[in-house]
């Protein structure tokens, strides 16, 4: 068990590489065989994911060298920086990797039964399974480098999974749009990591967090990595793709996309807060956060009021929510060169920040498997075909209004712990930013009272006598998600000060990545 | 005490809020339970009354999307035709959002290191 | 070679680069923004292997080794690997063009888009 704690962050990333390649080898043999390997690996790299947190909250940073003699060599004997690859797990990447691994299980039962009709399906878990290689891989590296590698691991498979249904138009024209835009992001990541490789010649977050100065080619450099990674995640002004391509994706891959966003929201952070650290203009571009973050917000709110296709509808949502977190990490941005305002109000807006990841990560993905649930049963995303649907369709009415009292911040659900949390800290730094959270709050909420009405209320529709209730597979993965919601209601404070705050603290502090890194010699 | 989550100013307690809640919904049922018993289900009494009006059938009733909120759009008109011409939905324009907003960002973080 | 000023391989890098962002910004036919994006990555790639020269060196091969400086090795590691990422970009984006080209007949940014708004 200890050995399976040591090595555990590389079989995290390499058990679902491996099987990705296995599946269709089995599934030739037989389609049940394939679909239980699917779900069993899956769980247990998520029972390798808690072991892990529960290692890492016991013993500090989780610090694995590829290819060295021991995990913990992470500088090799002459050398004076490190120079293989690392993988470094703190509070923060394993935050991630909690979401990461609860959204791809629920993912993969979910499609068990949606895309069942669909041929191909062991292309389609073959994808699903690298993409989540991919996503893992992001939030536990921290080489440059290989951080670029998981980035375009992630996008290919994912935009592959946006077109896997050819037979329809739009499928196509989003996932060409996703990967055009994946494409021109991760080539000016790699740009910009030759500039930052050109002065110091090194490609470890922790090893170039030492020595970084605050140059030019630093600053445009800085300027490249913010804006790819913020174009990825889904904010204004660059957020066009992200209705496009995500709402005409199986509604499994919605839910696993909505997380890979989240993950390039942490990549942003982790070059924020831990590669510049304090070495870059804090104010500035905590500003530069905060300003896009109340952009995304209201326009993404806005947007969605206006739409008549429920995925595209709740897309927007998603980007309104991600304006949340960008304007709470912002402001903790913005104040980090003061001590005294981080600890008055600074740690608890990344902790709103923080805690609003992880409640989206529950609550958006269901919502988006409740739109494929209404896509599954009716055959159109289109709202203005939809009616009375509630009388058939009870379970998925009930997870749908747990999740709309979740997105809108009603009490006590779990949406409402993290934006108190986002508006008490938030407001001490300027009071519009607080004001706008409220109105968007309230617009959310009129916007999923609209949809609720025109999809399941009113009298059961002629050509909808049919209908009957999603299948059973649907259902549990929906129900996985809200269990999570539930407990995250009963219990915030538990789950602050297990992940959320060290997760925050992670971020403020770089010293102990740096010295996880730097440290360790042999 | 792992009930209560502390925020910078105030606290809140998610099992206060359900037992006030349940304490509501039990005080709601009482006063429900004083009112009428005595109406007749399925005759005129209950029927939708549009002022003499012809109702019209159950499903040609139920309001579709594109009706709903209408004040709310007809007031921000002006304001969804502006924010409506950037979201054409042709993929040059994504990317001319894209380096615009890298050499803003990047004029601004050089004049503010100045 | 010393006629040849140092910046020489940077200046072209990113002519490479600003000429695929005026192509991929301006050009409607997808074929061209595809070959648009192959050229950003030319670009990207030069600037990698452009960044580790060093002046007067031999390849970095230990194996019966010329006396004197090496260039550096791991730009050219970090470019084979994003050539070899390119290739799969560039085949995936192929193919969606075939299919769109299949589904609305047409070839042009703004009359193949189905979805606005």
């Amino acid at each position: 068990m200890a050995a399976l704690i040591t090595h555990s962050s590389i079989l995290i990333i390499a058990i679902p590489l491996v099987t990705a390649f296995l599946t269709p080898l089995i599934g030739m043999a037989s389609k049940k065989a394939r679909n239980a390997l699917v779900i069993a690996i899956l769980t247990f790299v998520a029972f390798l994911v808690f072991a892990l947190a529960r290692d890492i909250s016991i013993n500090g940073i989780h610090i694995y060298t590829l290819g060295a003699t021991s995990p913990d060599l992470t500088i090799p004997t002459g050398f004076m920086v490190p120079v293989r690859i690392i993988l470094e797990v703190d509070g923060m990447s394993i935050l991630m990797g909690i979401i990461w691994s609860i959204v791809t299980l629920a993912a993969a039962i979910f499609s068990l039964s949606h895309i069942a009709s669909e041929t191909g399906q062991n292309r389609f878990y073959t994808l699903l399974l690298l993409m989540v290689a991919g996503g893992f891989g992001m939030m536990f590296t921290s080489d440059l480098f290989n951080l670029f590698v998981f980035l375009e691991i992630a996008s290919i498979s994912g935009a592959a999974l946006i077109a896997f249904r050819t037979k329809f138009a739009d499928t196509q024209e989003g996932g060409f749009k996703y990967i055009v835009v994946s494409a021109i992001a991760s080539l000016m990541v790699l740009f910009a990591i030759g500039l930052l490789y050109a002065q110091y010649n090194l490609l470890n977050i922790g090893a170039l967090a030492q020595v970084i100065q605050y140059t030019t080619p630093d600053k445009i450099a800085l300027a490249l990595l913010l804006i790819a990674f913020t174009m990825k995640a889904g904010m204004v002004p660059l957020h066009l793709w992200f209705p496009d391509a995500y709402s005409v994706a199986p509604a499994s891959i919605t839910g696993m996309l909505v997380i890979t966003s989240h993950a390039c929201m942490y990549a942003a952070f982790r070059v924020c807060f831990t590669l510049y650290g304090g070495m870059l203009d804090a104010p500035v571009v905590g500003w530069i956060l905060i300003v896009f973050g109340l952009l995304s917000m209201f326009v993404g709110v806005t947007m969605a009021v206006f739409q008549k296709d429920v995925m595209r509808f709740m897309s927007y949502h998603a980007i309104s929510q991600l304006g949340y977190m960008w304007v709470g990490v912002g402001v903790g941005l913005a104040v980090l060169g003061n001590p005294e305002l981080v600890a008055t109000y600074g740690r608890d807006a990344i902790s709103g920040g923080v805690f609003h990841i992880l409640n989206h990560a529950m609550y958006k993905p269901l919502l988006f498997f409740t739109g494929g649930a209404l896509f599954h049963c009716t055959g159109t995303r289109d709202l203005t075909k939809m009616g009375g649907l509630a009388h058939k369709m009870k379970w998925t009415t009930i997870l749908y209004i747990i999740g709309t009292l979740s997105i809108s911040g009603i009490p006590p659900l779990n949406g409402f712990s993290s934006k108190i949390l986002i508006y008490e800290s938030v407001y001490q730094f300027h009071p519009i930013l607080t004001i706008t959270g409220i109105i968007v709050s309230i617009l959310t909420l009129a916007s999923f009272t609209k949809a609720f009405h025109s999809a399941f209320m009113g009298a059961e529709l002629s050509e909808y006598k049919k209908v009957k209730e999603v299948p059973r597979s649907m259902i549990i993965a929906m129900v996985i998600l809200a269990a999570g919601i539930v407990f995250i209601t009963l219990f915030p404070s538990l789950i602050v000060n297990w992940t959320i705050h060290p997760a925050a603290d992670a971020l403020i502090d770089q010293s102990a990545y740096i010295n996880a890194v730097t440290g360790a010699i042999p | 005490m792992t009930f209560i989550l502390e925020s910078g100013y105030a606290f809140w307690n998610p099992l206060i809020w359900i037992i006030v809640f349940i304490v509501v919904m039990v005080v709601v049922y009482f006063f429900r339970r004083r009112g009428q018993k005595k109406y007749k289900k399925d005759t005129a009494q209950a029927r939708i009354f549009l002022c003499g009006e012809e109702v019209p059938e159950a499903e040609q009733r139920h309001i579709r999307v594109g009706n709903i909120y209408w004040g709310f759009f007809e007031t921000l008109k002006e304001y969804y035709n502006q924010v409506l011409r950037p979201h054409t939905g042709i993929i040059n324009d994504y990317v001319l959002w894209f380096v615009a907003a890298t050499a803003i960002s990047a004029i601004v973080l050089l004049i503010a290191g100045l | 070679m010393e006629h040849i000023p140092l910046n020489f391989p940077f200046l072209a890098a990113a002519l490479l680069v600003g000429v695929s962002f005026y192509i991929i910004i301006f050009k409607r036919n997808l074929i061209k923004l595809i070959m648009g994006i192959a050229m950003l990555a030319s670009g990207v790639n030069l600037f990698l292997v452009a960044l580790g020269y060093r002046a007067g060196g031999g390849a970095p091969i230990y194996t019966d080794a010329p006396e004197g400086p090496m260039v550096l090795p791991v730009p050219q590691a970090l470019t084979l690997t994003s050539i070899v990422i390119n290739v799969a970009v560039l085949a995936l984006m192929l193919t969606m063009v075939i299919h769109i080209y299949r589904h609305t007949g047409s070839l042009d940014s703004e009359k193949s888009r189905k979805m606005k708004g």
